[in-house]
């Protein structure tokens, strides 16, 4: 089991560290150095520093400059004229980053299997801990009953929500319709558990009646 | 507990790795556009996994069946 859950915590951290591996991977890297201390120039032509509100942050907590600095982060964006890819229609550039707005949001295309991973992990854990739950258990008749997943409406509804997805996302079906009957899915599951209270108990021979 | 030699969710991690190679490389390779083809058909990678738990169910049932 510890191995079991040590691959998992593996896989999970993993999947955190790429997020801004991708991320500083997919940043461009055309965007020009600036200036950390900003100068203007005086009628007299001599450079003034401005930076003096930054200098006397910098002997404030740390907290306190950054929500300092909240608001006053100059960010406007242009528009793409051949400066970044080309599905970005609106640039964002600052130092070392830049963000693109495109025409469908966000493109990520590592975004797909994030969520998979977690789940996949989530899963995982879940699976481990009730196979180990069973060994302690040690061949006890409870440990027979109580399998990883002895029903099939686990893989049932994930072939009927990769299905309606599926469907949507062809445009054959409007999932937003489908939204309002969510509470249904409250009615399956409740009743799912009472039946399945109503099987053990058939099972153990009804002897709680 | 029986349990059955392979993991639903890991066949399909793994299936899902092995199809965004594939397909990473051939949209490097200019045969597709990776990123739509992504967002409408990665729910298949749910119905695989679907099919596949509820092909280990059956397979575990049918052999807790014999013995």
């Amino acid at each position: 089991m510890i191995r079991r859950l040590l691959h998992s915590s593996l896989v999970m951290v993993s999947a955190l560290a790429v997020i801004p591996v991708i991320t500083a991977a997919q940043a461009p890297t055309r965007v020009p150095p600036q200036p950390a201390r900003a100068d203007v120039t005086s009628a007299a032509g001599t450079a003034l520093p401005i930076a003096t509100r930054a200098e006397r942050a910098s002997h404030a907590r740390p907290v306190d400059r950054i929500f300092g600095g909240y608001g006053r982060i100059p960010l406007h964006f242009e528009p793409n004229r051949g400066q970044a890819p080309a599905e970005a229609e609106f640039v964002s550039r600052g130092t070392g980053y830049s963000i693109y707005l495109t025409a469908s949001g966000h493109e990520f295309p590592f975004a797909f299997m994030i969520p998979f991973v977690y789940l996949f992990n989530i899963i995982d854990a879940w699976k481990g801990a009730n196979a180990a739950n069973a060994r302690f258990l040690g061949g006890r008749a409870e440990a027979e009953e109580q399998p990883e997943v002895e029903s099939p409406v686990w893989g049932g509804s994930l072939v009927l929500l990769g299905v309606l997805i599926l469907l949507s996302n062809l445009g054959w079906l409007d999932i937003d319709r489908l939204a309002r009957w969510w509470p249904v899915l409250l009615i399956a599951v409740g009743g799912y558990f009472v039946y399945n209270s109503l099987e053990a108990r058939k099972a153990s021979g009804g002897s709680a009646e | 507990m029986t349990r059955s030699a392979f993991s639903p969710e890991g066949v399909t991690f793994g299936v899902c790795l092995v199809a965004l190679g594939v397909l990473g490389t051939l949209a490097n390779l200019g045969k597709l556009e990776l990123l739509p083809l992504l967002r409408t058909y990665w729910p298949l990678s749910l119905v695989l996994w679907g099919v596949l738990e509820l092909a280990d169910l059956t397979i575990r049932r049918s052999s807790s069946g014999r013995s």
